[in-house]
């Protein structure tokens, strides 16, 4: 269970969290939406050490992530994506999984059945000993998924998976960001600006503004929010 | 003259791949740490004097020393990341910042080394039998040949370290994308002390070589090596491991061929010039890819 309490996060004088909490139970999908600028990815950002919070708390499964750099909350079971994917470009898809596998003591054959499940998964196989630069926008953040799913997380931070992603790619996420809690028993993170997957595929949804939590609950109860319909959905 | 040029070809390949070993170690750290280490030159002569005294003190011959060399100079390299170079990758410019601090640490190696070695330049007292070989009427130096032989086990040993070992590849995935390798869970400090050691360590070796095949070395011809290195780099493309290689034997052969027709200086220009001709037609460079990072 990943458990923020009271995040902060200062930039100078500019707040970008101010004291943000939220619960994400074990194998379950929260939905974090929000304006442009309203911390959604800061916090991403705090949870999986790219940035060092000002202050609060994070925990995953009781251990916390505070101070932790980005390889060592890896470590505890954190994987993330990227709004722009980062994929080693000038690397073929399996080697680019097999990177996420370094640290797993495996042997070569068990990296390429590990590796192959996946780009099996993300519909990636057939492409697996091409160039990663050789792939579309919206192949890389699937290759970027399956280089996060192979290391086998506890949690998973999605980081707009569906911005400029073709319509067939974007069903093909759909698909398996909602089996990911069941079959791999890891929990999902999503930051999305897309409404309709973020109602379809979260159990729970909690919206951002400015750096603060504005509403909480299930895709029903967030729709029917004045604060949120006011300040985010707009109508 | 076909002969002449013959012989400036085969020079060109020795030499070239001497200057691709100087140019690949110089690459793989500034293409993981974007550290441009202008000292380089002077880590090459500190192993060649290495090799001097390993031979005049234990008498061990240049070949034996190379695997000991490597391993002090790969140690020198890690700890010297943790003191120096660290603090330098943290920077928000690191190139500049460690351009500058580099270049210091540069003049202050090559003072060093002329207050602890003397300013006369020495050689290697290191001859094979027979001392060349006659293919026509080609010569080639047996050490010459000995030099060529290590370069390319050397670089295919670099080259097998970076495309079929795990650390090579995830060393190469830092160069593409420093980001993305921390989330995948590798510690970018260690792995980025281990390419600073691996940079020194094949210096230490390059030294070497260059001790075995040059006629001479001395503490005021290290900014020469940094130099070649950088052309090396710049032809082969910045930051690609492999490219360097081509990038040296190019520049290798363009030199060694000119010097058949030309005097040294002009070999040396022509070389630069190749270098400018690179640069307007490939800025990137032969194997750099545009706007990668």
């Amino acid at each position: 269970m990943l458990k923020v309490d009271q995040l902060v996060k200062k930039f100078g004088g500019m707040t970008a969290l101010g004291g943000v909490s939220l619960t994400l139970p074990d194998q379950s999908i929260l939905g974090l939406l929000g304006m442009n600028g309203s911390g959604k990815t800061t916090m991403l950002n705090c949870i999986n050490g790219l940035y060092e919070a000002t202050s609060g708390e994070i925990t995953l499964d009781g251990v916390s992530l505070i101070g932790k750099s980005p390889h060592a909350v890896f470590s505890e079971g954190v994987g993330r994506t990227f709004q722009v994917p980062r994929v080693f470009h000038q690397m073929s898809l399996l080697e680019n999984l097999s990177v996420a596998l370094l640290n797993k003591g495996l042997s070569n054959a068990e990296v390429a059945e590990i590796s192959a499940h996946w780009l099996n998964k993300v519909e990636l196989y057939r492409l697996r000993h091409n160039y990663a630069e050789e792939l579309s926008g919206g192949q890389q953040k699937l290759l970027e998924l399956a280089r996060i799913m192979v290391a086998n997380p506890k949690l998973v931070l999605l980081d707009e998976p569906f911005a400029g992603v073709n319509p067939g790619l974007a069903l093909l996420l759909i698909r398996i960001i909602r089996e990911m809690p069941k079959e791999v028993g890891c929990s999902v993170l999503l930051v999305s600006h897309d409404l309709t997957s973020v109602y379809e595929l979260s159990d729970n949804i909690l919206v951002m503004h400015e750096g603060k939590v504005l509403a909480e609950g299930s895709a029903e109860v967030i729709q029917s929010n004045p604060d949120v319909i006011e300040a985010y959905l707009g109508a | 003259m076909n002969e002449l040029l013959l012989q400036g070809l085969v020079n060109g390949i020795v030499v070239g791949l001497i200057y691709a070993l100087i140019g690949v170690s110089l690459n793989v750290i500034f293409g993981v740490l974007r550290v441009v280490n202008f000292a380089h030159g002077e880590f090459i002569v500190l192993g060649a004097y290495a090799a001097y005294f390993a031979q005049a003190w234990l008498g061990l011959s240049p070949l034996l020393a190379m695997p000991l060399v490597f391993v002090i100079f790969g140690a020198m390299g890690y700890g010297l990341y943790f003191v120096l170079v660290q603090r330098l990758s943290r920077s928000n410019d690191p190139e500049h910042a460690s351009l500058l601090v580099m270049f210091g640490l540069s003049l202050v190696l090559g003072a060093l080394m002329l207050l602890a070695f003397e300013a006369d330049a020495r050689s290697l007292n290191f001859t094979l039998d027979p001392p060349f070989l006659m293919f026509g009427n080609i010569i080639l130096p047996t050490t010459k040949l000995l030099g060529l032989v290590v370069a390319i086990l050397v670089t295919g040993a670099l080259a097998f370290f970076l495309y079929r070992t795990m650390p090579g590849k995830a060393l190469r995935a830092i160069i593409m994308n420093r980001d993305a390798i921390q989330i995948v869970g590798v510690d970018l400090n260690r792995l980025s002390a281990l390419t600073f050691g691996l940079g020194l360590g094949l210096a230490g070796i390059t030294g070497i070589l260059v001790s075995m095949i040059f006629p001479s070395f001395s503490p005021f011809i290290g900014q020469d090596y940094t130099l070649i290195g950088f052309i090396v780099i710049v032809l082969g493309g910045l930051g690609h491991p492999i490219g360097a290689v081509a990038g040296g034997i190019l520049f290798g052969l363009a030199e060694q061929t000119a010097m058949v027709f030309f005097s040294g200086t002009v070999a040396m220009l022509l070389g630069f010039v190749l270098l400018i001709a690179v640069i307007l037609l490939r800025p990137a460079g032969l194997f750099g890819v545009q706007n990668s990072r």
